[in-house]
């Protein structure tokens, strides 16, 4: 008989998958004949930098049972707006994208709250217009960013193998899982994606929250476009859907599920980790793109099976036939460690 | 995000909803006052009539809007778009949201149709045609019976079509070895081809939806999936008829793309999967499903190419048009969901 998992999905999602792209990380010098080094850590945690709060960004609302498209928005729109303001000032750049960011979300999650609107064609609504915004903010260009002072001191090493845009991306996982862990806020948004109208009769003040969990989703963004626009010296006003995609899938290896209610801070910066860990051993071997892409696939697909009720469903009639047929009634039970 | 999220739920609005609609067919004729009342403050006519409003006043003071030649141009822009929105738009109304593999798909189709053009001309558009149908119903097939999230699985989904592509292709841009497409590029009376096909494709899925039984199946599958259930729909089966048609949709677009393009590589879906979306919400279908039409879709396609035409004319920039087309798409969201609320406040 097949032991079923004593762990909760979004502990065993985040933890298999990061185990796996970890492993293959460390036996990447089999293939490459050259030992690991600082750098190679070095260049994971710059990839955690680029996708880390915009995945934190996207996980919250996940978390909640919503799902914010306009992360990218924010996220262009956040870097166009600091090289475009900060060109002097960068610290005056970073407070101005961080705001638009966060009155961007708050407007959306007012609206999205209040009149309880589906935040998938809101958000993809707010994604186009700030795509065509931050467009017309640059004629479709990227945008240099002519401050060298920001840029070297955004770049320098801390540690060996940090950078400050790195270390910005774990400060927010560590406030945010602080936040989740310490406070009642980490139950409520969990039971408000879990089951909302139960948690509005049970106090849950949703509308707030909701409210204030995307102007978190339009900020962190916002930042994370900003930081990476004064690393690069530049700001590109269209990355394409890549970056969306990725932290997507970074949100989802997190062990976040996209019917809300499921997932943990921690969890998401596993999963952010595990893409760009992948993206580092896509740099490191040189191998094809599309071993990538047939890898995230197959990454989707096994996530795909675990969130679909249908399949489980299917599953688990299959065993309990196949336990009858064996001769023991004794349906398996799932152990929750909570 | 989908049903199960929402709190106001569905669960019984489904059997109101159809009743009200009923009840509306029949008591229209007996009180045109107050049904017309109805028509004039619901706020989803009131955004299309201000913003058709808008275009109008905004074209009559621009010089070449209002032309024959300009009007060509705006319909054979939006046939692109228009053809796979028409399946996007079944697809959503039996409530199983949208798909992000929209452009892989496009391109991988493309590929295969210039790849196989040493074949024949009918056989490519054959095979292409094929291909779209089964990579979508498959994906169509795993939402239907395992009730997997389309969003996450057409996610996985681009990943692996364009995966395999660059596999098989090696990544280079395919060119045919023979061109028997150029009847694709036609202008019969001045228009695309595609113009004609989007407009029979409309009137096809109009009639598919409005008059067939499977077609009546998706609105009550995509506005209340559990009294479908119940009720003895068979839920999966319908929900894969959409996404074939969806996919037979999306096929067709990559041959005309292909056709139009003479080569096809990685990158010739561009944002086929957004647009796509942006046209069936600026229709006013509603994302979580059960309402809308494929006539609604045609509106909006064709509005949005109305209004980019426009926004080009006055000599604003691609940003500015794509800025536009976000605000459209936020203020119809809000107006559908605003109508399809109120009744139950």
């Amino acid at each position: 008989m097949i032991r079923r998992a004593a762990l909760p999905p979004e502990t065993l999602v985040p933890g298999v998958a990061f185990l796996v792209v970890l492993v293959t990380f460390l036996c990447t010098p089999l293939i490459t004949g050259k030992a690991l080094t600082t750098f190679d850590v070095y260049n994971t945690l710059q990839g955690l930098a680029q996708l880390g709060l915009l995945t934190l960004g996207l996980g919250v609302t996940m978390i909640a049972g919503e799902f914010d498209l306009s992360v990218a928005g924010t996220y262009v729109i956040g870097g166009m707006l600091a090289v475009r303001t900060g060109q002097s000032s960068a610290i005056l750049g970073v407070v101005i994208a961080v705001l638009a960011g966060a009155a961007i979300g708050a407007v959306q999650g007012g609206l999205i709250a209040r009149l309880r609107i589906p935040s998938l064609p809101v958000t993809l609504a707010t994604y186009i217009a700030l795509l065509g915004l931050a467009s017309a903010m640059s004629g479709g260009l990227s945008v240099t960013y002519t401050n060298t002072a920001a840029t070297l001191w955004i770049d320098r090493k801390i540690a060996d193998i940090f950078t400050v845009p790195s270390l910005v991306a774990v400060v927010g996982f560590v406030i945010a899982a602080a936040i989740f862990g310490g406070t009642r806020l980490g139950r409520e948004i969990r039971a408000i994606g879990g089951d909302r109208r139960a948690s509005r009769v049970a106090g849950v003040r949703v509308e707030r929250t909701l409210v204030g969990l995307f102007t978190i989703s339009g900020t962190l963004p916002a930042l994370g476009g900003a930081l990476f626009s004064y690393a690069y010296a530049s700001a590109n006003p269209d990355p394409g859907l890549q970056p969306l995609i990725l932290a997507t899938v970074g949100c989802l290896v997190g062990g976040v599920s996209l019917a809300g209610g499921r997932g943990l801070p921690a969890g998401l910066l596993v999963g952010a980790l595990a893409v760009a860990l992948l993206g580092q051993i896509d740099a490191m071997t040189a191998i094809p793109d599309y071993y990538t892409d047939l890898l995230y696939a197959a990454l989707l697909g096994v996530i795909v099976a675990v969130d679909a009720p249908g399949l489980r469903r299917g599953l688990e009639r299959l065993r309990a036939r196949t336990l009858t047929t064996r001769g023991s009634d004794r349906r398996p039970e799932r152990v929750i460690d909570k | 995000m989908t049903a199960p999220n929402n709190d106001h739920s569905r669960d019984g609005a489904a059997a109101t909803g159809l009743a009200e609609q009923q009840a509306n067919a029949e008591t229209a004729p007996q009180m045109p006052g107050r049904f017309l009342a109805r028509r004039c403050t619901d706020p989803l006519n009131v955004v299309i009539v201000l913003v058709v409003l808008a275009v109008i006043v905004t074209g009559v003071l621009t010089t070449r809007f209002f032309s024959v030649a300009n009007a060509r141009a705006i319909l054979s822009s939006s046939a692109w778009v228009g053809i796979t929105a028409i399946g996007a738009t079944i697809v959503m109304i039996a409530g199983s949201a949208v798909s992000l593999a929209v452009s892989e798909t496009a391109t991988v189709v493309a590929m295969i149709f210039l790849a196989t053009q040493q074949f024949g001309l009918a056989t490519a558009i054959v095979l292409a045609l094929l291909a779209g149908v089964a990579v979508t119903a498959l994906q169509g097939a795993v939402i239907g019976f395992w009730t997997a999230n389309p969003i996450v699985l057409t996610i996985a989904a681009g990943f692996a079509i364009s995966g395999v592509a660059t596999w098989i292709s090696g990544g280079t841009t395919v060119y045919p070895q023979v061109t028997r497409f150029n009847g694709l590029n036609d202008t019969p009376l001045g228009l695309p081809l595609a113009v004609y096909v989007l407009l029979v494709l409309t009137a096809a899925a109009q009639w598919f939806l409005r008059r067939t039984t499977a077609g009546r199946h998706m609105y009550l599958i995509g506005e209340n999936p559990r009294a479908a259930r119940a009720a003895g729909l068979p839920v999966a089966q319908v929900t894969v008829i959409a996404w074939a048609t969806f996919g037979f949709c999306i096929a067709i677009t990559g041959v005309f793309l292909a056709a139009f393009n003479t080569s096809a590589n990685s990158a010739l879906g561009g944002t086929l999967s957004l647009d796509v979306i942006a046209a069936v919400l600026a229709g006013g279908t509603a994302i979580g499903g059960g309402r809308g039409s494929a006539l609604r879709t045609l509106g909006g396609a064709v509005l949005i190419s109305a209004i980019s035409d426009l926004l080009l004319l006055r000599g604003f920039s691609t940003g500015i048009q794509l800025l536009v087309k976000g605000i459209l798409v936020a203020f119809v969201v809000i107006a559908v969901h605003v109508r399809s609320t109120r009744g139950r406040q």
